[in-house]
């Protein structure tokens, strides 16, 4: 038994102790017969008299006394199971709200209610206990993490955005979204800053920083069982779909089945047989195993016009159903490297090609001995990878360039040969003029400077580069330097070019001139380059929360499962307009009169990827309730200064008014009344 | 059996409380024997030889008797009473209902068993004067009257129907209970009767003792003897109590030590109506409690139906 128990029993008795004295005094006489009792007047008896309104209310206001004086003691031990912002100083607090609205957060919870619910429900406690002063930020950890509501002191403002937040199919981005929410409360002058995270912690650790992430509502954290449809894609006549499962008996006597789909954009072939819409065309018995698992089927009609569906039921039901894609043509990569002086001594494809393989992303890498001449050559590539060029001809750079108007993405490695381009040939569209290369004593890039690479940028300061390109003189107009070196130099430079983007780097990949392709920012930068590419190619396939980029100028309708795609966001160039699909389904995009179908599919690691409870030591998260205590001490003082006032009048009152009742009772006409 | 035992429960419940009182034969025979029994002359007053005094008229007097000197020296009517040699019935009037059946912790029986046995011993003297005996019930169980017998045989029929009557009844239901009774008291008894009524005066319904004193006419003597209960005489309780009637719902709660004189003032202002209505009618009331002897009651009865003054 605990202190708190001991003393909350104590308190107890304080009450009911004095409580069932007051019963046992007034309880009732013992009936007898008195075959005369009409002639008996009717008097109450003293001990009633005396516990009739006045001792009765007196007794309610000394107990409320008991308590309030029992609470105002301990509120040091109260613990409320509202959130309630705990103030180091009193003074205001500046809070950034960190609301998941990934997939995850749709699991349902015992309470009948979902995770993202009970989410949101915390985050207008929170905002309740805010006062004037505070400022509030309002971040969503769904990927990618963004900003819902900049720091503001109008609570007003922070409670519509909390009131209108949904949940997404997006995946988890923690790391992200802290680092939002750090950063919107940085420059605030609030001495006490905050970062609340409403989540079920599903994603990657919580990053390092101040202020330590503060983690209430462990009920999010609980475990669920869940399997989802991750994607589903049409090969020939079998489909291929990957299921993925939070566990094993999630997965338990359950099936996926092919339906075909009332949203069906596309007509069955001529040869199959014609199926009514929800029918059932083919069916699979899942494995009871937790993990993501392939299953196979072939209906007895095309796939395009399919949905793959569960059987039964499970935590998130919005995650059971997934559109069937046509025949996937993976996001191709293009890859223009040496392998001479870009492959690791043990020999084998080249580092870049290595990198990309092992970021497992749905990327065909193609290697190619030189550009191609011909635009048409490069349309089956969504991105470009130029390590080390020695110069491109006139006929390269025109379809380079064609390309890049389209929405191509190229990153130019530039290294030695930069130095030493043939004649007629130059680095355009990377650079303009001509490039030196030379030593250098610069160590590695400027960590600051490539902050919006993540965590894995700031590998990029130790680089050991045995020379480097200077780009600072050959820079092309409109170039934008996005990383320096740390002596200022540019590292990374950015060009816009049509609806394409060109992106060079003062570095080659070969492991002779630098450590840059060991860093694991390295590896960021290729997933940088393949998600600009994702965003201008369209690809047909997408994990929500994937921004899909067009022209500024283009006329851009987007229907999607819940109709018009009716948020534009927009990216950060003027030139371009983004559209996030942030759920699961097929679109039907409309650009510049072409219409294509994509699909959006969702993150297997959601579902995979089960709730955790921080670590306990980690000091980067506070997971107790202490900051959630209340300090209602002046309160619970005010109202016991208040009973005290109530029990003199009562008393006061009662001096008055019991003589003149017993004055009454002593004269003999009462009694013979 | 076991379907008669409710039965059986209910008639222990009812049967009279006799405490020390019983045996009734030996109990009243002890009182008649207190009380002088000689041979007597006729107290019958009314039509006769001999002058016996003056009464205040009621209505039913036989108008030749009214005293018209001492109408109108003193402006009232009064009838002029003769002594005369006749036998004299004794009618007892028994209130037999629930309250009677009260015994307090104290006392030694029933107030009901404390009648009988002042009745009883009545009926002992009277038959051995060779006046006859009538028995008359105000509740109870519902038995039949006797009517005025004379011998010994009368003494044990009256002794027998005392021994087995159970206290019931409510007269605050049973309005009538009491008329039906005086009812048959008015037509059979006959001139200078003596009317001796045993009740402890407790709910008994409305105009009660109207009837009682209108039995007065005719040269009937009337001795209401109101029996009470230790208890009820001295209320000796203290402190917060919850009393019920033993004849109807009625319940009180009150405080006994606040209420004692109120409740004695209310039981002494019914002695004294009855006391001074029957005084009218040439009655008297005698006060009994059953922890006192019954000799002294059947004493005063006695000295009551004598004329004198108890």
């Amino acid at each position: 038994m605990s202190f708190a128990v001991g003393l909350a029993l104590a308190v107890a008795a304080f009450v009911v102790v004095p409580f069932v004295a007051h019963l046992l005094r007034r309880s009732r006489a013992d009936e007898r017969e008195f075959p005369p009792a009409h002639l008996v007047p009717v008097v109450e008896p003293v001990a009633r008299q005396r516990s009739r309104l006045e001792d009765r209310a007196l007794f309610g206001v000394r107990a409320a006394m008991i308590l309030a004086l029992a609470v105002l003691g301990a509120t040091p031990l109260v613990r409320c199971s509202r959130l309630s912002i705990a103030r180091q100083s009193g003074g205001s607090v500046a809070l950034a709200i960190v609301v998941d609205d990934s997939l995850s957060m749709r699991s349902q919870t015992p309470s009948g209610k979902s995770r993202f619910d009970l989410a949101r429900g915390g985050a207008r406690e929170l905002l309740a206990a805010a006062r004037e002063g505070d400022a509030v930020a309002v971040i969503l950890a769904g990927a990618p993490a963004r900003v819902a509501l900049s720091a503001t002191t109008d609570l007003g403002a922070a409670r519509r955005v909390i009131a209108e937040l949904e949940v997404t199919d997006r995946p988890t981005d923690l790391a992200a979204a802290v680092q939002l929410g750090r950063s919107a409360v940085k420059p605030l002058p609030h001495v006490d800053r905050k970062v609340v995270l409403l989540s079920d912690f599903a994603g990657a650790p919580v990053p390092n920083g101040e202020p330590a992430v503060w983690a209430p509502m462990a009920e999010l954290r609980n475990a669920m069982d869940d399997c989802a449809v991750v994607s589903a894609v049409s090969h020939g006549r079998r489909v291929s779909a990957t299921v993925a499962c939070s566990s094993a008996q999630a997965a338990r006597g359950r099936s996926l089945d092919l339906a075909v789909s009332t949203q069906a954009a596309t007509a069955p072939d001529a040869g199959a047989p014609l199926a009514k819409t929800g029918e059932v065309v083919a069916s699979a018995k899942l494995d009871p195993r937790a993990g993501e698992q392939t299953v196979s089927l072939e209906p007895s009609t095309l796939g395009a016009g399919l949905d793959a569906q569960l059987s039964g039921k499970d935590s998130i039901a919005e995650d059971d159903r997934a559109p069937v894609a046509p025949e996937a043509q993976g996001l191709g990569v293009a890859v223009i490297s040496d392998v001479a002086t870009s492959s690791a001594t043990t020999g084998g494809a080249t580092v870049v090609e290595q990198a990309l393989e092992a970021l497992a992303l749905d990327v065909g890498v193609k290697p190619l001995p030189t550009l191609p001449d011909d635009a048409k050559e490069l349309e089956r590539f969504a991105a470009l990878v130029l390590d080390d060029p020695g110069g491109l001809a006139p006929e390269a750079r025109a379809a380079l360039g064609e390309w890049l108007e389209r929405g191509g993405v190229a990153l130019g490695l530039l290294g030695p040969r930069a130095e030493s381009v043939q004649l007629g040939t130059t680095l355009e569209p990377f650079v303009s003029g001509a490039l030196s290369w030379g030593t250098t004593k610069s160590g590695g890039v400027d960590p600051k400077s490539i902050a919006w690479l993540g965590a894995p940028g700031s590998s990029l300061s130790s680089l050991a580069p045995r020379g480097r390109v200077r780009l600072e003189s050959a820079l092309a107009p409109g170039a934008t330097v996005l990383a320096r070196w740390d002596d200022g130099e540019p590292f990374m430079v950015e060009k816009r070019v049509g609806r394409g983007l060109t992106l060079t780097v003062s570095l080659p990949s070969a492991p002779d001139h630098s450590d840059l392709a060991l860093r694991p920012g390295f590896l960021a930068l290729l997933e940088h380059v393949i998600e600009q590419s994702e965003r201008r190619a369209g690809p047909r396939r997408s994990v929500a929360g994937t921004p899909w980029a067009f022209p500024a100028g283009s006329r851009v309708e987007i229907d999607g499962p819940r109709g018009p795609l009716a948020r534009e966001t927009a990216s950060g160039a003027e030139t371009e307009r983004a559209f996030v699909p942030s759920r699961v389904g097929r679109y039907r995009v409309r650009v510049e009169g072409t219409t294509e179908q994509r699909i959006v599919t969702l993150d297997s690691a959601e579902i995979t990827t089960a709730p955790h409870e921080p670590d306990q030591h980690d000091e980067r998260v506070v997971t107790s309730g202490v900051d959630n205590q209340v300090d209602a001490s002046s309160e619970v003082a005010l109202a016991l200064l208040a009973l005290l006032a109530l029990e003199l009048a009562l008393r006061a009152t009662r001096r008055l008014a019991p003589r003149r009742k017993r004055r009454r009772a002593d004269r003999p006409s009462a009694l013979a009344s | 059996m076991s379907a008669s035992a409710p039965e059986s429960r209910l008639t222990l419940e009812q049967t009279l409380d006799w405490g020390e009182l019983a045996p009734l034969r030996l109990t009243a025979r002890s009182a008649a024997d207190g009380v002088y029994a000689g041979g007597h002359r006729s107290q019958r007053r009314g039509a006769g030889v001999e002058f016996g005094g003056h009464r205040a008229y009621v209505p039913g007097d036989d108008l030749r008797f009214i005293d018209r000197h001492a109408l109108m020296r003193h402006g009232r009517l009064m009838v002029r009473q003769f002594e005369t040699e006749t036998d004299r019935a004794l009618r007892l009037v028994v209130d037999a209902s629930a309250s009677m059946g009260f015994r307090s912790a104290g006392a030694p029986g029933a107030k009901l068993a404390y009648a009988a046995v002042v009745a009883a011993a009545l009926t002992r003297i009277a038959i051995s004067n060779g006046d006859p005996v009538a028995l008359d019930w105000i509740g109870g169980d519902a038995r039949e009257p006797l009517p005025a017998l004379g011998g010994r045989e009368a003494f044990e029929r009256v002794v027998a129907a005392l021994e087995t009557v159970r206290p019931g009844g409510d007269l605050g239901l049973d309005t009538a209970a009491a008329e039906r009774a005086f009812a048959g008291v008015a037509r059979h008894a006959r001139r200078g009767s003596v009317v001796v009524l045993l009740s402890d005066l407790i709910d008994l319904p409305e105009h009660t003792l109207d009837r009682f004193a209108a039995l007065a006419s005719l040269g009937r003597t009337l001795i209401a003897v109101r029996v009470l209960d230790p208890l009820e005489a001295s209320f000796a309780l203290e402190g917060p109590v919850r009393l019920y009637a033993s004849e109807g719902s009625f319940r009180v709660e009150t405080d006994a030590s606040l209420v004692r004189q109120g409740y004695l003032a209310r039981l002494a202002a019914i002695a004294s109506e009855w006391r001074q209505r029957l005084a009218e009618s040439g009655g008297v009331l005698i006060d009994a409690v059953t922890s006192e002897a019954p000799v002294s009651t059947v004493r005063e009865v006695v000295l009551g139906a004598r004329g004198g003054q108890p």
